[in-house]
């Protein structure tokens, strides 16, 4: 009788216990999460923009914004955490044919910014050119930017009031192929960068890069407003290419040339 | 907050001390059965269950001793029958109370009753908490380890000391 009372409350025990471990296993019924998306969120508006001629005063026709645009470079030290940086002073968005290069007495954009048109949502009709003069590379390193990197990049020494769109101080790059990038907003730029560095004659490569297109925005007081939009191209280059040879940079230099455009 | 969350954490204490003993208590009087032990042999680990129980019920007088602090007040104890309920277990040290092994499980079971009650009320209620089901039976889990160990602990004794004495 006893083994049985015994047995009997074991099995109650187990019974309770086991309940409470079940019980404390079993898992609520939680919302299923939605289901993520197979692909990035792409929208694409249909902006075009055209230079045209540039007429002031033309706000079907778009002008570089040089004073808020800019063209930066950095590399990595040899061994070192840093980056060099520097951004070139003077640069366009022109394609420069070969009766273009030479020097302009001007303090201003030597040619238009007039060879570039931008499509959003057809990439076939766009096309950039542009081109930086070397000799403004500044680094903030006066020594540096008018000593050694004149020598170091093949070019010649700033001449002041002149824009030197010489063949030894011009690199221009011109796109070749824009294409939609698959997996963002974003578009793929194939483009060749033409420059002599410090070789005997120019060379081209032919590089790919993305460029990025910040939207058409109004911006200005109320009673003058007017509209501003983006251009941002990112690409690699090999700067042994075209004959720089250093022991402390590396050698790949990544650009990026951000291009604000208005049509004021 | 007010009390009632203390009074849930010294009840969760109690559970955590003594409602682990009751099972352990049939297993090991449903092992000895099955086996050929000598009587004798079975009645001394049915004392050492209750010697066990009363090592289980001074550890939780040194966790009610361990919260005393200058200013104590018996009013800080919210379940304080309860709480009295679980350090009666100490009595079991006596002798003439642990051969009467049936009382130590008794007296288990009534903090053991109080596991079902909290397991039920959740269970049952409209909207269970399974958190704290869940914690229940870690607690549970925690209070089968503890009287299984201090059962062993007492059990390797008694050897270690019948070893010394015979020789």
């Amino acid at each position: 009788m006893k083994t049985f009372n015994n047995k009997t409350l074991m099995i109650f025990l187990f019974i309770v216990s086991v309940t409470g471990y079940i019980a404390s296993c079993t898992n609520e019924n939680e919302a299923i999460p939605l289901a993520a998306t197979t692909g990035p969120v792409i929208t694409r508006g249909s902006n075009t923009h055209l230079p045209g001629n540039m007429t002031v005063g033309n706000s079907n026709e778009w002008k570089l914004d040089k004073a808020h645009s800019n063209v930066m470079w950095s590399t990595s030290y040899v061994g070192a955490a840093g980056l060099l940086t520097g951004r070139f002073n003077q640069f366009g968005m022109h394609e420069v044919i070969d009766a273009e290069m030479t020097t302009y007495s001007t303090a201003g954009q030597p040619v238009k910014d007039n060879s570039w048109e931008f499509n959003e949502s057809d990439p076939t009709k766009t096309f950039i050119n542009g081109y930086v003069q070397i000799n403004t590379s500044n680094t903030g390193e006066p020594g540096r930017d008018a000593g050694c990197n004149i020598s170091a990049l093949g070019t010649t020494a700033i001449i002041s009031g002149t824009q030197n769109l010489g063949i030894t101080n011009l690199a221009k790059i011109k796109s070749t192929e824009v294409k939609l990038d698959p997996l963002s907003n974003d578009y793929i730029v194939t483009l060749s960068l033409t420059w002599k560095g410090t070789l005997g004659a120019p060379i081209t490569k032919t590089l790919v890069g993305k460029l990025k297109y910040i939207k058409r925005a109004t911006v200005g007081t109320t009673a003058a407003p007017y509209d501003v939009f983006g251009l941002q191209l990112k690409f690699q280059f090999n700067c042994r290419d075209f004959g720089i040879t250093s022991t402390s940079i590396s050698d790949k230099i990544d650009i990026e040339c951000n291009m604000n455009f208005n049509n004021k | 907050m007010d009390n009632s969350f203390f009074a849930y954490i010294q009840e969760l204490e109690l559970i955590a001390f003594f409602s682990g003993f009751p099972l352990i208590y049939v297993v090991i009087l449903f092992a000895s059965g099955c086996f050929n032990l000598k009587q004798d042999f079975k009645d001394r680990l049915k004392q050492l269950l209750s010697f066990g129980y009363a090592l289980v019920g001074t550890l939780y007088l040194g966790l009610i001793v361990r919260n005393l602090y200058p200013g104590y007040s018996l009013e800080t104890i919210q379940n304080p029958y309860l709480t009295g309920w679980g350090i009666l277990a100490v009595f079991f040290w006596i002798p003439a109370l642990s051969k009467k092994t049936m009382i130590s499980l008794m007296h288990s079971l009534v903090i053991f009753s109080l596991l079902v009650k909290n397991q039920l009320m959740q269970l049952i209620s409209n909207s269970p908490d399974i958190n704290m089901v869940r914690n229940n039976m870690k607690i549970y889990n925690i209070s089968l380890i503890l009287n299984l160990g201090t059962f062993s602990c007492l059990l390797l004794l008694t050897f270690v000391l019948n070893n010394f004495k015979k020789r």
